[in-house]
């Protein structure tokens, strides 16, 4: 499984919508992307993810055209676009915190892609657009209203709405919901979703909160000062990373240090200060280098009985569905225990200063490269 | 009770100047309006309004200067847009604050001194000489209407560039991605965005420069060579020369009244336009 | 006349802007002012520890005196002497108009012991009681006899003499005769007639309605201080044809005169002589028809707080020695025969300073009633907003 090879998007008979071929681009001695490679397919929710400064929003506003890249290639449909001025390729972008138009009303602000088109659509046709766009994003009669009458989540849908009366090929959402509170976050994610399923247009999103990206997208891009790390479906980044990097921003992860000893297969083992830990080869290692085995804290069992290594309950946190336990073995140190309520049923509930023991196989664990 | 008192302790000093500096002589103004000149200048009490009714003696700096007032803002307004849309969003912001400094610095002297200047240099030995030597003969600058634009155009420009810089500095930039990413060409951007949204400096910058004008008398005097009557200039004459308090006072009432007709005006304008926009502040 | 202006302190500086700016300064300029010596008397008189004083005079007569007085009319040296003599510093205040001073007094409490008004003044300074009679004992120097009545007189109102004569002058016309071609200017229909021809665009004029209203008025032969409305209506009719021709309407005609920007302008004596002195083509003539003769002198307001100290200075700048040294500082004629007598013969022959006899004749003072006349004020509006 320590394949490099990027899992290709779902259609992969049909030729991209966007491609960067080694884009990069320099601010003086800045790198803000290098050498990016990437295929977007028509159709797919694809994420930038990654933390601030790792280049997803240069990505993104290359592919808008506000950047064009120092070196390498943008195409937008198979054309080359490095030079095409933002108002005339076929995307439209949602922008952090909406830049919506404050001397505008909604219907104007919503409009005004139309209005820029020449020879210049009939006034009719415009108002009745307008009319279809807001009742598409659940906003019909506000179109008198003024930018700053509306709640965040109000304009969220009109800088939706603005964006997508184009109909672009692609649709770029920076950071989108960085402003709303975690509820109306959730309803936006699945609006946005059912949205791009109804309207089967490319949406490209640029996030630095993994559960977003997570739970929206068909494929993640994850980023790293300037370059790409992992391209992935959701499930395949969780499961598979193919670094310590990725295995620590997608999802929690616990690292247990140590030697690599030896490699059999798609194995290895890993001298740990508690003896010899088995885990799968998540990605090229060589034996004797300094390596971390991962592991998912959902897949470590926590037993009052018995395991491979006695611990005690520090601090328990109540999530819901889970309990989250930070316990310590005096070897490994402090690490994550993700208990389900139904586990919890059968065994009780453990309570801080309880000693217990945990345990995982070696399939739930991955060994990766320090870097 | 204690908050209350000390509101009004910090509004006192505000308060007594407002009363000494505004009000005491606009009163004072008035009552002499309905006054009568003293035999040797001055003012003689009395209530009769033989100085309105002889206002329209002085209509023609009345026009003089409800047509360079508007004209000179407009024009005053072409020249700064482009200055301040510069600075704001095209100069290198390392040098921005320098630049800006450069535009004040003039104002670090007297308009006398600066007016002096601009004598010397549309003067005969100035630019008229220069053009002289490149073939151009007999080109009189000083004391012509243009040689006055020039003068307005120079000490009133910082009025009216920083207004419309600071509105332009705070547009937010992303407003003009969202509307070429939405198909607008930097052209149209402009006309769409940036100057909708620089309209509240603008408004600013024409009132600040408007007013002024209405009471401008030493520009004209100074480059105009005299030969343009304004109504400063009226008052400077029956003040000082004629000593005509009554009379004079009455030209100032009726300044002060056009002037606040035409402000009513503008606002009013303005505020029709900006249609209740929270951002479209007047003053 | 010191060809070297001193420096002007940069407060009086200032002070003098401001005052500009508030268009008070009409008459005598502000340049003028800005490069005269006055400042050094008032930068010594605001540092005492600049000048020595003689023990023995000190606090005789107080230790301060202020003048108002007009812009580059004193030697400075003259103040020093005052000072030196009697321990009373000298304070000048420059002022540019007779309206201003008159302004001035009328509101009160302008601290003022000597002022420097003109003859058409006094009878108003008579009238509104600020001024009173000098007591002639407190003035040794002032010999009644060897003054020309005719500047002198008008500071006599009622048979008292209220006002004592200081300098006198005319007003002319500047004209910069290498522009003529050999034409020669006498008159005041030919100021008029060269402006609307060959010199259009070439004239200055007074922002002065009694000199400018009155130099219209002497060209159809009227006089200088007519209040007629008929013949204000010809002046007004001549004003406003001219005025298109006009370089300016300004009291400050000396720098376009300088630099060949004017070459013709309404002129007092003083700026006469300073342009011919450094630019020898430019000439200064009296019209022929006549036109303002003024004259000058020094009074003391009722409300003047060092009386004493009044007295002595005006008496100390009476001395013909000092009267003499002050008239070669800035070129005005003296009516003190006295004076006259110290003065060299190239002095006493030159036109400009004494003109000739048959010129002087046809000029008139200026009357107060010319000054504050109603409609010469609306003549002059009307004229400048044409």
């Amino acid at each position: 499984m320590h394949s490099t090879a990027y899992p290709q998007a779902p259609a992969s008979d049909q030729n991209p919508i966007a491609e960067f071929r080694a884009a990069s681009k320099h601010y003086g001695e800045v790198v803000a992307a290098d050498a990016i490679s990437l295929s977007i397919m028509p159709g797919e929710f694809l994420s930038f993810l990654g933390p601030s400064g790792c280049g997803k929003t240069t990505a993104l506003r290359m592919l808008a055209g506000f950047e064009a890249p120092t070196s390498g290639e943008m195409l937008l449909d198979g054309v080359r676009v490095n030079d095409l001025p933002p108002h005339k390729r076929p995307v439209n972008m949602v922008f952090q915190h909406y830049a919506l138009f404050p001397h505008m009303n909604v219907a104007d602000n919503i409009s005004y892609g139309l209005r820029q088109q020449r020879p210049k659509p009939a006034a009719a046709f415009v108002a009745q657009k307008v009319a279809e766009t807001l009742e598409r994003v659940r906003l019909p009669g506000f179109d008198t209203r003024r930018i700053w009458e509306m709640s965040g989540g109000q304009q969220q849908r009109v800088a939706l709405a603005r964006a997508l009366i184009n109909q672009p090929k692609i649709l770029l959402l920076d950071e989108p919901m960085a402003a709303l509170d975690r509820k109306l976050r959730r309803e936006m994610q699945i609006e946005l979703q059912s949205l791009q399923r109804a309207l089967g247009i490319t949406f490209v999103l640029v996030t630095h909160d993994q559960e977003e990206a997570l739970s929206m997208s068909d494929r993640i891009c994850i980023m790293r000062a300037g370059r790409i790390v992992q391209i992935g479906a959701p499930r395949d980044l969780y499961d598979a990373p193919n670094s310590r990097y990725v295995a620590d921003f997608v999802g929690k992860s616990n690292f247990f240090e140590g030697t690599l000893s030896s490699v059999s297969g798609l194995m290895g083992a890993v001298d740990l200060p508690t003896g010899p830990g088995r885990g799968r080869l998540g990605q090229d290692v060589a034996v004797g280098r300094k390596v971390s085995l991962s592991v998912r804290p959902e897949q470590i069992y926590l037993s009052p009985t018995g395991g491979a290594f006695a611990v005690q309950v520090r601090n328990r946190i109540f999530l819901g569905e889970h309990t989250e336990y930070l316990v310590n073995n005096p070897s490994l140190g402090d690490f994550l225990v993700l208990v389900s309520r139904q586990t919890e049923a059968t065994l009780g509930a453990f309570d801080p200063g309880q000693d217990a023991f945990a345990d995982w196989t070696p399939e739930a664990a991955l060994i990766l490269n320090n870097d | 009770m204690r908050p209350k008192l000390i509101n009004r302790l910090l509004l006192a000093p505000a308060g007594i100047w407002f009363l000494a500096m505004l009000v005491l002589p606009l009163a004072v103004v008035l009552v002499f309006s309905f006054g009568e000149r003293g035999q040797s200048g001055g003012y003689v009490p009395a209530f009769t309004f033989a100085q309105y009714l002889n206002l329209p003696a002085r209509w023609k700096a009345f026009e003089n200067t409800l047509t360079l007032a508007p004209v000179g803002t407009l024009i005053v307004l072409l020249i700064a847009y482009p200055l301040a849309y510069f600075l704001a969003l095209r100069a290198n912001p390392k040098w921005r604050t320098l630049l800006l400094i450069l535009v004040i610095v003039p104002f670090w002297t007297s308009i006398l001194i600066r007016s002096y200047a601009w004598i010397f240099i549309l003067g005969g030995r100035g630019i008229p000489a220069l053009l002289d030597m490149l073939g151009l003969h007999n080109l009189r600058l000083i004391n012509t209407p243009f040689a006055v634009l020039v003068g307005i155009v120079y000490g009133y420009l910082p009025l009216m560039v920083f207004p419309i810089f600071v509105s332009l500095e705070r547009l937010d930039k992303r407003l003009l991605e969202a509307s070429a990413d939405l198909g607008s060409p930097p052209w149209r951007s402009f006309l769409q965005i940036t100057l909708p949204l620089s309209l509240p400096g603008m408004a600013t910058g024409c009132m600040l420069v408007f007013i002024l004008l209405m009471g401008e008398f030493l520009i004209p005097a100074m480059l105009g060579g005299g030969k343009v009557f304004f109504v400063g200039n009226a008052l400077v004459d029956l003040f000082l020369q004629s000593r005509n308090w009554a009379f004079g006072s009455a030209v100032a009432v009726a300044l002060v009244v056009v002037m606040l007709v035409t402000v009513t005006i503008y606002m009013r304008a303005m505020t029709r336009w900006g249609n209740g926009r929270d951002d479209v502040s007047l003053m | 006349m010191s060809d070297t202006p001193d420096h002007i302190s940069p407060q009086k500086f200032m002070a003098e802007l401001m005052r500009y700016r508030k268009g008070s300064v009409s008459r005598r300029h502000f340049l003028g002012v800005t490069g005269l010596g006055m400042a050094t008397t008032v930068l010594g008189s605001a540092m005492p520890g600049l000048i020595t004083r003689p023990a023995f005079a000190a606090g005789s007569i107080g230790d301060s005196v202020v003048l108002a007085t007009w812009p580059n009319y004193h030697d400075p040296a003259s103040f020093e002497a005052f000072t030196a003599a009697t321990g009373a510093a000298v304070q000048v205040n420059v002022f540019g108009s007779n309206e201003e001073m008159l302004a001035k007094l009328q509101a009160g409490g302008s601290g003022w012991d000597v002022f420097v008004p003109t003859n058409y003044t006094i009878t108003t300074y008579v009238e509104e009681g600020i001024i009173d009679p000098l007591d002639m004992s407190k003035l040794p120097n002032y010999d009644a006899a060897s003054f020309d009545p005719r500047f002198a007189g008008p500071g006599t109102v009622d048979g008292k003499l209220y006002a004592a004569s200081k300098n006198w002058g005319t007003t002319g016309m500047a004209v910069n005769t290498s522009q003529t071609n050999g034409r020669v200017l006498t008159s005041w229909k030919d100021f008029w007639d060269i402006t609307k021809a060959e010199f259009s665009g070439r004239t200055t004029v007074h922002d002065y309605q009694l000199t400018t209203i009155g130099n219209a008025l002497k060209s159809f032969g009227y006089s200088f201080n007519s209040i007629d409305p008929a013949e204000l209506a010809d002046a007004e009719k001549l004003l406003i044809e001219v005025k298109p021709h006009l370089f300016a309407i300004t009291s400050d005609y000396q720098p376009p005169m300088r630099s060949g920007d004017a070459w013709l302008a309404m002129c007092w004596t003083g700026d006469g002589k300073q342009l011919n002195k450094d630019i020898p083509e430019i000439s200064y003539i009296l019209g022929k028809e006549g036109g303002e003769i003024w004259s000058d002198f020094y009074a003391i307001p009722k409300s003047a707080p060092h009386l004493d100290a009044a007295y002595a200075l005006i008496n100390f700048l009476l001395d013909p020695a000092i009267n003499y040294k002050e008239a070669m500082f800035h070129g005005q004629p003296v009516a003190d025969a006295r004076v006259d007598a110290m003065m060299s013969a190239e002095i006493m022959a030159d036109p400009i300073i004494h003109p000739a006899a048959e010129l002087l004749s046809n000029l008139e003072f200026g009357a107060a009633a010319t000054l504050t006349d109603p409609n010469r004020a609306e003549v002059m509006a009307r004229f400048k907003s044409a």
